[in-house]
């Protein structure tokens, strides 16, 4: 081979490699140019719920991670929120180098079931500050398998957001229970003024709204491990109270909300509350700050998610933390991470800034947490036989399945293209054949 | 025998030395060479994608067991095809294409007559026209999805301040009407692309062959049908083609403006691929669905080339 051919070889390895590494480069920008520990670990962690604001936040926690350990070194991968759990997925299915993860809820089970995750028990048995988290961060740190497999990192529990102009002006007290909440909701509906009383959310996940009436409903023969079961092994919708619930649940919308909320997803349902056109909006505290933002101070507050008539009210309090890769090389290094990540000083002040509630039990005793606009989720955490803590059934096969026609299934029930009795009747028998499948 | 000589003799013709046919020329190698870098990018990020999709359709791949992925035979493409939406879909998609299509040629050939008038502004007015096309599909569905909202949405305060209606209508809420607001956001993200393609076939239209059927005595109109619209009809066809397999392929205003509602009124193959994967989380029943839209547009495709002898065309 000649000189020219040679060159053009190497011309040509050249260009293969730059186009191949210039369209493979993850989405996520690891700081992989910075220097390993002096004893040569370097982590690898990745965050779910990405966003600018919480990313530096992190990043500046990792920062005093790495001064107090000056042995390891803390490589964050952010991916865009939307499809952060699939780039995870898909980092643990190639088994790409990853040490500590944001797991959620809802995906703890499937990446324990693949075997992604590490069991943490042997690190939390030996950890002092384990006795310190709440019991709902707990019961979510354990929930698959009674075996903790992450740390949570803060709490997505639901509060009554309402206007207190409006609700002052109509003359109404605050609704303590679903009845009160539809007699306000209507009281306050003004369509010739786009007023209108409840923010519905019929859109993405829009079931899980409908779920929380139906708990209410049925109350404390709800199976909390389960909650898409009674205690006696009927499925939640095989119930009377179940059907109540859903005709309850479609006057809401057709006599208190915007006739489009059937599609409203969490941006235009805290759109309908924040911009003046709902009296009321039930979500988690991350709408705080921008409530904040653009309501005057005043004209609005927060209040204990409404009672059924059972007198209680169930929620899935979403709980996502830190968990480690069950094959990383590094794991005492990463265990050491999850700690001082879940210390409950560095816990409080992630909690705090990210606008979640903490999962320390410490927390309860901070003014920020006693006063004001997160009153009431303490005040709920208080009194756990009224506001009680459930988990779904995502352990089961079916539940992806269900979850991608459930949204569907709720929306041709508000447009009247299929009845309560018929809905209901087609989740019993779905889940009712998932639980026989199971045995 | 008789019947074997015909072979040995083709087969001398075309290979003439048995060891000289295995060996590549120095021009050969080098085009070889020049071309690895693209062969290796097409394998890796075309062929290796389509064939592992087709592997997984006949897979129970759910991210719920990956420890337990095995070949089920048909089992997703029954599924899919026996599903109670699978209808709906099948018409959304048509609907979605059909009319999508017909309004971007529509509104793209009467803009691209109108922009290749010389007029002041022109370059202004041409950047505006293109704008769209070059927003990614997801905002344009974010944009459209407020813009249709019945209590804070442009439209309905536009329509209420004009008269024309009384009170805000919900599109999104309605199956028809949402179906009828994801067609129009696409119409009007896709018009820049075929204005922009006939505008470029009509300007490479040489001046001599109007003033020929000017002095033939050919008025304006006689001229655009005998002159200019065959003249960019090759240009037309291939737009069209190409334009079905994108429209078909494109989930990501349907996806951002009502992610299939209401009551999946609005999902389209696309959209309720990415429903399988995001809730379902069932990989093996998408990608069928994946497979099942590869054969509808390469049994159009095929119907489409030897319908209008398409492969002629590409002058643009």
């Amino acid at each position: 081979m000649g000189f020219r051919s040679w060159i053009s070889v190497a011309l040509q390895l050249t260009m293969a490699t730059a186009l191949l590494v210039g369209c493979s480069q993850p989405a996520a920008t690891p700081d992989s140019a910075s220097p390993s520990g002096a004893n040569g670990v370097t982590l690898k962690m990745v965050e779910s719920i990405t966003s600018p604001q919480r990313t530096a936040l992190l990043k500046d926690m990792l920062a005093q991670f790495e001064a107090k350990n000056p042995g390891i070194k803390v490589d964050l991968i952010s991916p865009p929120f939307e499809g952060a759990d699939q780039k995870i997925t898909q980092m643990l299915m190639a088994k790409e180098e990853l040490d500590v993860l944001e797991v959620r809820e809802f995906n703890a089970k499937q990446f324990s079931m693949n075997g992604f995750i590490e069991n943490l028990k042997p690190y939390t048995d030996k950890w002092k500050n384990y006795d310190q988290l709440t019991d709902v961060a707990k019961r979510r740190a354990t929930w698959v398998d009674k075996t903790p497999y992450y740390i949570p990192n803060g709490l997505y529990q639901r509060v009554l957001y309402y206007r207190t102009d409006w609700f002052k002006e109509a003359g109404i007290e605050v609704p303590k229970t679903w009845d009160e909440l539809l007699v306000a909701a209507k009281k306050l509906t003004d369509p010739s003024k786009n007023r209108y009383g409840y923010s519905f959310r019929g859109g993405a996940t829009g079931w899980d709204y409908a779920l929380i009436t139906m708990w209410a409903y049925n109350g404390t023969e709800v199976d909390p491990d389960s909650a898409f079961f009674m205690k006696d092994g009927r499925t939640l919708f095989s119930t009377p109270q179940s059907l109540e619930a859903m005709q309850y649940y479609k006057q809401l919308y057709k006599e208190g909300s915007p006739k489009d909320s059937v599609s409203w997803g969490f941006q235009e349902m805290v759109q309908g509350f924040v911009a003046g056109s709902t009296a009321m909006l039930i979500q988690d505290p991350d709408v705080i700050d921008g409530a904040k933002e653009k309501m005057q101070e005043g004209t609005w507050a927060t209040a204990p998610i409404p009672l059924g008539p059972s007198g209680v009210a169930q929620q899935v309090v979403g709980g996502p933390g830190w968990g480690m890769t069950a094959y990383s090389k590094h794991k005492e290094e990463a265990w050491k991470l999850i700690a001082f990540l879940s210390d409950p000083e560095q816990s409080t002040h992630f909690a705090k800034k990210t606008s979640t509630i903490p999962v320390v039990k410490s927390a309860a005793e901070d003014e920020f947490y006693k006063t004001g606009y997160f009153q009431p989720f303490i005040e709920m955490s208080q009194q756990p036989t009224k506001f009680l803590d459930v988990s779904r059934p995502v352990d089961y096969k079916g539940w992806g399945a269900w979850q991608s026609t459930a949204d569907k299934d709720i929306q041709s029930f508000l447009l009247d293209q299929l009845t309560a009795e018929d809905l209901l009747k087609k989740w019993d028998q779905y889940w009712t054949k998932e639980k026989a499948e199971r045995k | 025998m008789d019947t074997q000589k015909p072979i040995v003799m083709m087969t001398k013709q075309v290979v003439p030395e048995g060891k000289k046919s295995f060996r590549i020329s120095k021009e050969g190698r080098f085009i070889f060479l020049c071309l690895l870098p693209a062969i290796l990018f097409v394998s890796v990020f075309t062929y290796y994608p389509l064939v592992r999709g087709i592997i997984m359709s006949f897979q129970n791949y759910t991210l719920f067991d990956l420890m337990n992925i095995q070949f089920i035979g048909l089992d997703n493409f029954v599924n899919v095809l026996t599903s109670p939406d699978f209808p709906r879909v099948a018409m959304n998609s048509f609907y979605w294409v059909f009319f999508s299509l017909v309004f971007q040629l529509l509104f793209g050939f009467m803009l691209a007559l109108m922009m290749q008038k010389k007029f002041r502004g022109r370059g202004i007015y041409q950047a505006f026209l293109f704008f769209p096309w070059a927003m990614s599909g997801f905002l344009i569905g974010l944009i459209w999805r407020w813009m249709f909202n019945a209590q804070f949405g442009v439209i309905n305060d536009l329509l209420l301040k004009t008269g024309l209606i009384d009170a805000p209508i919900s599109f999104l809420a309605d199956g028809t009407w949402a179906m009828a607001a994801v067609i129009i956001a696409n119409i009007w993200y896709g018009v820049a692309f075929f204005a922009i393609m006939i505008l470029a076939a009509l300007q490479s239209i040489p001046e001599e062959l109007y003033e020929a059927a000017a002095m033939d005595g050919a008025g304006r109109i006689q001229q655009f049908w005998r002159v200019t619209l065959p003249y960019i009809m090759p240009t037309i066809l291939v737009t069209i083609l190409l334009r079905v397999i994108w429209i078909l392929n494109f989930p990501d205003i349907i996806y951002a403006m009502t992610n299939g509602a209401p009551a999946g009124s609005t999902h389209i193959f696309a959209t309720y691929m990415i429903d399988k994967v995001i809730f379902g989380q069932d990989y093996g029943q998408a990608s069928a669905v994946g497979v099942i839209i590869v054969v509808i547009l390469m049994l159009f495709t095929i119907f489409y080339v030897k319908a209008t002898k398409v492969e002629k065309g590409g002058d643009f």
